[in-house]
């Protein structure tokens, strides 16, 4: 277990500042590569980066069009989503591309970083790191897209209610945020921990990294989970917000 | 493990960041795509009136030639008939005229000939009245002599006509 730097580390509300940082690294990405395509807009002759940014969009629009029950919706959901996959896609690759870690021995105690935990962490505190790489932060997307698709819902209370005359759905409605969010975590924490782990292998010889074609491998696997993992997480948020949009099931 | 400061400053973090995403990223884009479509419709729309127009404009173009062959044709038609007309006209013409000319030079040659004709009468009853006068060495009057030519005249006219 990795010594995060955590801010409040011992009150009830720690906060892991590697991974809020992540997320804003990776949210600066996401602005500077929209604005440097935003940049060079033309309704006549679109660059490259114009037709690579329009085709997200469509993309994004033929997703939401798959799982919203109306145009109006697809339209109001189409910002959020298109938001939540270059979120994504870049947060997954941050991880993908590299992990960072200093070496310290040194405990930094009101960081969280204790002298027992740098340890256990074998001196390791991540500073570079996917932010989608931990619970809390995937839990929490999942939980806000939860929370959006109940105010979807509660737009037509009755129909809400009527939802749950079967306990199933009750069950459900724990059960999709947690996989919603368990999902995306595992996926991209498993990538990062077998990364770790095979580069932890050693040379054989101090010449042969017997490691590194296992490294490859894994590293092409891993992006590829990395972008799949952030469409997923992406079309099931349309989905659970198209599902609770009782109000305009009907012109579907 | 769970740490319900992340789960909490994240939602916030990534909140902010997605409006600062739709305002500055997301919204130039999504309008300039929407521009695009609207743009790509326009041109379709222009372009389908313009073929329209065209080929309205085409047939407009066939139905006035045609028209035109057809008023070409009707006034080489009239024009035709019209010559043909003005021909026979102009060779009845031409023929009366030549049958009137033919006619007064007749009429000339009649009133010569008569002319000629008296003024021979005149002087072969003058000749004849002197020859009488100088056969007979009469003395003859005036009025003996006119009497005489008178009747010269007259014979010679029966005896001509």
């Amino acid at each position: 277990m990795s010594a995060f730097p955590m801010l409040f580390p011992n009150s009830a509300f720690p906060i892991n500042l590697t991974t809020i940082a992540m997320m804003i690294l990776a949210g600066l990405v996401v602005i500077i590569f929209l604005r440097v395509a935003a940049s060079r807009l033309s309704v006549r002759e679109p660059g490259k980066m114009q037709n690579l940014v329009e085709w997200i969009i469509e993309f994004t629009a033929n997703m939401a069009k798959d799982t919203m029950p109306s145009q109006r919706l697809v339209q109001w959901v189409l910002p959020l989503a298109f938001t939540m996959l270059l979120f994504l896609f870049v947060s997954n690759w941050l991880g993908v591309i590299a992990t960072v870690s200093i070496n310290t021995n040194h405990p930094i105690p009101w960081l969280g970083i204790t002298a027992q935990k740098l340890a256990q962490a074998h001196g390791e505190v991540p500073l570079y790191d996917s932010p989608t790489a931990n619970m809390s932060m995937t839990l929490g997307m999942a939980f806000m897209v939860w929370v959006i698709s109940h105010f979807q819902g509660l737009k037509t209370p009755r129909k809400w209610l009527r939802h749950y005359k079967n306990p199933m759905f009750i069950i459900e409605e724990i059960t999709n945020p947690l996989t919603h969010g368990m999902r995306l975590y595992g996926n991209i924490f498993a990538g990062e921990a077998l990364i770790g782990v095979i580069l932890s292998i050693p040379i054989l010889y101090h010449v042969i990294p017997i490691g590194l074609p296992l490294l490859l491998v894994w590293l092409f696997y891993s992006a590829f989970v990395s972008s799949i993992q952030a469409y997923v997480f992406t079309i099931l948020m349309t989905l659970y917000i198209g599902h609770k949009s009782y109000g305009e099931q009907t012109d579907h | 493990m769970f740490e319900l400061g992340t789960f909490v400053v994240s939602i916030v973090t990534f909140l902010i960041l997605f409006l600062i995403i739709r305002k500055v990223g997301f919204e130039p884009l999504n309008n300039m795509l929407e521009k695009r479509r609207q743009y790509v419709m326009n041109e379709l729309s222009e372009a389908e009136r313009a073929r329209k127009m065209s080929e309205s404009q085409l047939n407009e173009q066939k139905a006035i030639l045609e028209d035109a062959k057809r008023q070409v044709k009707e006034m080489l038609d009239t024009a035709r008939v019209r010559a043909d007309d003005q021909a026979r006209e102009i060779l009845l013409q031409a023929q009366e005229e030549a049958q009137r000319l033919l006619e007064s030079s007749r009429q000339l040659i009649e009133r010569e000939r008569a002319e000629a004709m008296n003024a021979v009468l005149a002087s072969v009853a003058s000749l004849t009245v002197q020859l009488s006068e100088g056969l007979l060495r009469h003395h003859v009057t005036e009025t003996e002599h006119q009497s005489m030519m008178d009747e010269a005249q007259q014979r010679l006219g029966e005896l001509v006509c």
